[in-house]
């Protein structure tokens, strides 16, 4: 009746609602009717400014995903992996999460969200109690904060807490011996970037009492031009910049603080720097920049690490990110958990994970924990070493140690009322 | 003089009647739909469908309440977003800060929203096209960075963590997917039939004459400025309701909520699905989340489909869906009564 009163445009639409009606009412059937293979979805951000985020990170997971299936699978069963883009937007971070748990009928869920994207994905964990591992948001606040505290939920990322213990101490050390007194800081004008370097600076100064700030600047996140800032720092003359851009806006801070020949008149401290993603994108990558590691194959200094960078460039034809190893780490610890475990069961894994340790080649001593207490990854490979214009970009890498981080981690959380 | 007052008097007798009549039809139609929305839970267990009709409310009443002034009122507003944001954020910092019930926020939020809108509107109005849809633009930013930068309340870039409670009231428990569904639905139906009230009343029609001629308007006794005003306040009442529908579906509230590309979203859905018509926006709603929902599935290119859809309609049709079809109505109408 409907169609032969309103032909055209109407029929259409009507078809293509029955058609996505159907599709969200049989899909749940398909996904039973497969149970053999374990479904595990991810939502990430494959479009826009970060796409390289939830490339890489696909990549990684894609890799290791591959192996595991090659050695029989989760519990005998097959991974598949769903992924799809979030576009950044934490709203439809939330419902592709939510689509792929209820209507695509994955099973636990990899988050590779940045930031709000994660917390969204996180209050979906909290509501449908699927076993959720984020791998890219690293503030700390998702673990830390006993509020956040689910028990199906676990961080698989490196955290900006412990990079700024590691930096504050490595960047003490070499104010001390360099007598660097004067800093100045230039970091993105978001979250992670006034707490980082907030952070940052806590540690500087607990471990070099008499170093001083002498000026901050705070250009915008994906800001293009940075000549106000690097002029203003250059006017200011400190010895010494910290700054935590990362990706693309660092590469253009380089290239545009390369013209005004800034990296030769004070020591820069960056801790995003050692990540292929800035290392080679650079035009003229200047001599003895101070970086934190992000991912580099040449640290850990272990065989395990070089092959698994080799085995990515083989396969993507580029270096793996930040995002990779710990996406790669990610499935690791559930191909562990699902194998301990002896079950794909959501709730037994979450059992399994709380504490686990397992080894893996971006561990600092070859291996690396689920810390129990907050469901977050330690134990990973953190240091920081000074650049050169070529491969290995970052020669050598001084380790942080994993006691003081655990030392002044504890402390934190008491200072931010977590504990 | 007196024949034309004798004129009027005789044709608004009946187009009063015939309002009123309208009126109880919209309410029927309400009803019908709210009935046949409310009772889909029991003919399927897709929580997908469910999800995917929550964000219609959400959308579908902000895209419409954008429409009162877009469509009714010649105010290309480009910062409508902000009360999107407004209303998400307003929600959930009452329900995590003050654990008030529901109803209780519900109320406070349209309060606040008001008031912000009421200002912010008092600036805007006086201005005109690309003025006011920039002026409107700059607000909308000026919301969204103190969002970024009052960290300590908002939660900054990360949005408001830890979920927003939802402590049951009259019965209605919000936590339950089901439950969120149907008070999401009434709020939705309620919303267009307020809407459609408010497009259908005498304001409705002083409204389309400001946009048609805001001097003659004027010239007749309208306090232009005044209706202008009372419409924003009104659109933003109903774009906050719509935050605070998708503040409950996320279970948080996000910087993204009151960023520009949110309002964008909103002209996009207009243009989709017509400005014209009143249910125009809520076709557009349904249409631009099946084809995100549908695309996002396949490719991550969704960019481009998007903005090939947006060429068709801009360059192709050179109108929404629903004026499309309401044109091609109208013209098989008049050329069935030329035969």
């Amino acid at each position: 009746m409907t169609r032969t009163r309103m032909p055209g445009i109407s029929r259409r639409s009507t078809l293509a609602l029955m058609g996505a009606g159907a599709m969200s009412v049989a899909a749940p059937w398909v996904a039973r009717a497969q149970a053999k293979t374990i479904k595990i979805g991810m939502p990430t951000i494959l479009s826009g400014r970060v796409a390289q985020l939830g490339t890489s990170s696909r990549n990684a997971v894609m890799l290791e995903v591959d192996k595991v299936n090659a050695a029989g699978g989760l519990a005998g069963r097959q991974i598949e992996m769903v992924i799809r883009d979030s576009k950044g937007q934490p709203q439809e971070a939330a419902r592709v999460a939510r689509e792929l748990v209820n209507t695509d009928g994955c099973e636990w869920l990899i988050d590779g969200e940045a930031s709000s994207g994660s917390f969204a994905v996180h209050e979906v964990a909290r509501d449908l109690g699927v076993l959720c591992v984020h791998t890219c948001s690293e503030a700390s606040s998702l673990t830390a904060d006993p509020k956040q505290h689910i028990p199906n939920a676990f961080r698989c990322v490196r955290q900006g807490i412990h990079d700024s213990i590691v930096g504050g101490s490595y960047a003490a050390g070499i104010a001390k011996a360099k007598g660097l007194k004067k800093w100045a800081t230039c970091s993105p004008d978001y979250a992670y970037g006034r707490d980082t370097t907030g952070e940052f600076t806590l540690y500087l100064k607990r471990f070099a009492p008499d170093v001083e700030i002498i000026s901050e600047s705070w250009p915008k996140l994906f800001q293009p031009d940075y000549t106000e800032v690097v002029t203003k720092i250059l006017q200011a003359k400190p010895q010494a910049l910290y700054s935590c851009l990362w990706g693309g806006d660092l590469t253009s801070y380089i290239d545009q603080a390369n013209i005004y020949a800034m990296f030769g008149q004070m020591e820069v401290f960056a801790v995003n720097m050692a990540d292929y993603t800035a290392l080679t994108v650079v035009k003229n990558l200047p001599k003895g920049i101070h970086s934190g590691n992000r991912y580099i194959k040449t640290f850990p200094t272990t065989p395990e690490n070089a092959a698994w960078g080799d085995a990515y460039k083989a396969k993507y034809n580029e270096y793996p990110t930040n995002w990779s190893w710990q996406n790669a780490t990610a499935v690791m610890f559930l191909a562990e958990a699902a194998k301990k475990a002896n079950s794909t069961d959501g709730k037994k894994i979450a059992e399994v994970l709380k504490g686990l340790t397992i080894k893996c080649p971006f561990g600092a001593d070859g291996t690396v924990t689920m810390r129990g207490d907050d469901h977050t990854l330690v134990g990973y490979a953190i240091g920081w070493g000074t650049t050169i214009p070529q491969e290995p970009y970052v020669p050598e890498v001084k380790a942080g140690d994993w006691k003081t981080i655990f030392e002044l981690e504890a402390e934190w959380k008491k200072s931010k009322g977590y504990t | 003089m007196t024949e034309l007052e004798a004129g009027r008097a005789e044709t608004l007798v009946p187009v009063r009647s015939g309002a009123a009549l309208q009126r109880y039809r919209d309410v029927l139609i309400a009803l019908v739909a709210f009935a046949v929305l409310a009772s889909l839970p029991l003919f399927t267990g897709s929580k997908a469908l469910l999800d995917f009709l929550i964000r219609c409310s959400a959308y579908g009443l902000f895209a419409t309440s954008l429409n009162l002034l877009v469509g009714y009122t010649g105010l290309t507003s480009f910062g409508h977003g902000m009360f999107f944001g407004l209303g998400a954020y307003s929600f959930g910092l009452i329900m995590q800060k003050l654990g008030v019930p529901i109803p209780v926020a519900f109320v406070a939020t349209l309060a606040i929203t008001a008031v912000i809108a009421a200002i912010i509107g008092a600036i805007c109005v006086r201005l005109k096209e690309i003025y006011f849809a920039f002026v409107t633009l700059a607000f909308q930013m000026l919301i969204h960075s103190t969002i970024l930068s009052w960290a300590s309340f908002t939660g900054g870039d990360q949005g408001l963590r830890g979920g927003i409670p939802r402590p049951v009231f009259l019965g209605i428990n919000l936590a339950n997917h089901v439950h969120l569904y149907i008070a999401s639905c009434a709020l939705l139906i309620l919303g267009l039939l307020a809407m459609r009230q408010i497009a259908q009343s005498p304001f409705g029609y002083t409204l389309r004459m400001i946009r048609d001629n805001a001097a003659r308007a004027s010239f007749l006794g309208i306090d232009v400025w005044r209706a202008k005003l009372t419409v924003f306040v009104l659109a933003a009442l109903f774009a906050s309701m719509g935050g605070m529908v998708m503040a409950l579906f996320v279970s948080g509230a996000y910087p993204e909520f009151a960023y520009w590309t949110i309002s964008g979203e909103g002209i996009f859905i207009n243009m989709l699905g017509g400005v014209s018509t009143f249910l125009g926006p809520m076709v557009g709603t349904v249409l631009l989340l099946l084809l995100n929902d549908t695309v996002t599935r396949f490719t991550e290119y969704h960019g481009i489909v998007l903005g090939v859809v947006i060429l068709f309609f801009a360059l192709g049709l050179r109108k929404g869906l629903l004026d499309f079809v309401a044109d091609w109505f109208a013209h098989r109408r008049e050329t069935g009564e030329g035969r």
